[in-house]
């Protein structure tokens, strides 16, 4: 017996109304809905709206406009895109290294090392960032030391972007090495041995065998870290100030200094959609490579 | 022990360093008897811990924030559980789909979802209070709540609900004396893991907080825009052995793993 399109969409949705299915996502959905998609929705609608501070009588697209004239904002854009892909970089090198001995390793040694990787998660961003700005100063207990016995000159970390790197690379670093290292423990340890008995070197044991299968998880790790590195607030305002403005943190500016929400709504639409464009180019580019 | 298993001990106890050190650096300096911030350390003292406690406004965000962080985690763990079981339980249509969607929230800045809230609760001329700011962190604790709550639906025995409504239970009974004490550590797990991540966070609720509603990491915010001292440092111990204390006792009494 054939069933139909049509028989399939209606049993599919009798049992979407099946009553305790519904019930149960519901409340999540309308949440979801109310307390993000319709305000995503206003900012955007905002952000097409008249500005008095610039100027701009619109609707239209004055306030990107403005935004696009201007080589400082353009700048911020280039600075949120570097960074991120720098920290994004930084972590994947550290992480899978680290991934795969977690692996090698496991066991209550690993089970220590997962724990001290949560542990910044948990304590939260400003926390941690505090901590860099302890470490990083000129006169902190790294370079202190240095600095008076004359080895280093003053390193002047702080309000640069290596700082807010440095930032962003312990800040994503434990996603990317757990991300990596659910990939990682999946391959058999059997597949690994055969590939010895059949002559082959660590390296092309590597190359042949371990990185195009870990592949999917260093994709996810990219695009984790990414996300991560691009939305971050915290960092690249502690770290960078003021003269190392991403837009997260111009964002704060519009709203926190100069109150002027449109602009604001202008640039986190701005922040999304490169974010989006960006996360489309290197999932489209690794399809290939995941499959 | 084979020298390469040392050397991947050793390069994974520097990055675990590397991943720790801040926060415990923040814990040795709010013993620091100096007056600047940064500064080297120069002599042990308490001092800090002693000013912290009769700093009102420091106290009074810490209330504020275990308000605002045990409601959203309930809600959260609450709408994680009903929207996790019916995702798990039934086989429904576009479920991954289904399932994106609520862990969209994941995928958005915080910042911006702060100022999208922002708009919308002027939209509606909504005064900023403690319940804008609950409604906030609860769309963005709820996606962390859902996976926890996901992972211990999906080691759940459902047959054992059968069981309970073929011996006569109806739902609600089955629920509180089979299914709720059976998925009981997740969703603890799901619960603390919400609470710590809205307790801790800045970007959502920097353009949501009011005089009265300001938090724990607002009030940090504001004071270090006008200084730093070691006083911000105690704060921030306070949060790290907090959430020291949360790590070991998820690991060691309800054997959860947030990550991983």
């Amino acid at each position: 017996m054939t069933v139909s399109p049509v028989e399939i969409t209606t049993a599919g949705v009798a049992n979407l109304l099946r009553r305790p299915a519904l019930f149960g996502l519901l409340p999540a959905i309308v949440a979801v809905v109310t307390l993000l998609v319709v305000p995503l929705a206003a900012t955007f609608w905002l952000s097409l709206s008249p500005n008095v501070l610039i100027k701009f009588t619109g609707p239209g697209l004055g306030n990107y406009g403005y935004l696009f004239g201007k080589p400082y904002y353009v700048g911020v854009l280039l600075r949120t895109l570097n960074l991120s892909f720098m920290a994004t970089l930084g972590a994947l090198l550290i992480g899978y290294p680290a991934a795969w001995a977690l692996k090698v390793l496991s066991s209550r040694f690993g089970g220590t090392v997962v724990i001290g990787l949560t542990f910044p998660i948990l304590a939260g961003p400003l926390v941690v960032v505090l901590g860099w700005m302890i470490l990083l100063s000129d006169g902190g207990p790294l370079f202190g030391p240095l600095v008076r016995w004359g080895i280093i000159g003053r390193p002047h970390l702080l309000g640069t972007q290596t700082a807010i790197v440095i930032g962003l690379v312990q800040f994503t670093l434990p996603f990317v090495i757990l991300t990596i290292y659910s990939v990682l423990k999946q391959i058999p340890d059997d597949l690994i041995e055969a590939a010895r008995s059949l002559g082959a070197g660590g390296a092309q044991i590597f190359v042949r065998v371990i990185w195009p299968l870990s592949l999917p998880g260093v994709v996810s790790a990219t695009l984790i870290a990414f996300s991560l590195a691009a939305s971050a607030y915290v960092s690249p305002h502690y770290l960078g100030g003021e003269t190392q403005q991403t837009l997260t943190t111009l964002v704060g500016e519009f709203i926190l200094a100069t109150y002027n929400s449109q602009m604001a709504a202008a640039v986190a639409i701005v922040l999304l959609a490169v974010m989006a464009i960006v996360i489309l180019i290197f999932t489209t580019l690794t399809a290939r490579l995941v499959r | 022990m084979s020298p390469s298993r040392v050397a991947s001990r050793m390069f994974l106890g520097l990055v675990v360093l590397f991943v720790v050190g801040p926060a415990a650096m923040v814990i040795v300096d709010s013993f620091n008897g100096a007056t600047s911030f940064p500064s080297p350390f120069q002599s042990a003292t308490l001092h800090w811990y002693v000013d912290l406690v009769h700093h009102d406004e420091f106290v009074a965000s810490m209330r504020v924030s275990g308000i605002v962080a045990v409601l959203a985690a309930t809600c959260a763990t609450a709408l994680g559980f009903f929207a996790g079981y019916a995702l798990i339980r039934y086989q429904l249509p576009g479920r991954n789909a289904i399932q994106t969607f609520l862990l969209g929230p994941l995928l958005v800045p915080q910042i911006v979802i702060g100022l999208a809230e922002l708009q919308l609760f002027s939209l509606w001329g909504v005064e900023l209070n403690l319940g804008v700011l609950v409604a906030a962190h609860t769309v963005y604790v709820m996606p962390f709540a859902l996976r926890v709550i996901m992972a211990s639906l999906a080691r759940f025995d459902f047959t054992l609900e059968e069981a309970a409504y073929s011996l006569g239970a109806g739902r609600l009974r089955t629920l509180r004396h089979v299914t709720l004490p059976l998925l009981g550590s997740g969703l603890i797990g799901a619960f603390v893991f919400a609470f710590i991540l809205s307790f801790v966070n800045l970007p959502l609720s920097l353009f949501l907080t009011n005089a009265r509603s300001t938090t724990l990491p607002i009030m940090m915010f504001a004071y270090m825009e006008s200084r730093i001292d070691p006083l911000i440092a105690a704060v921030a111990s306070v949060v790290v052995i907090a959430a020291i204390a949360t790590t070991l006792l998820l690991e060691r009494v309800f054997r959860l793993r947030l990550l991983g």
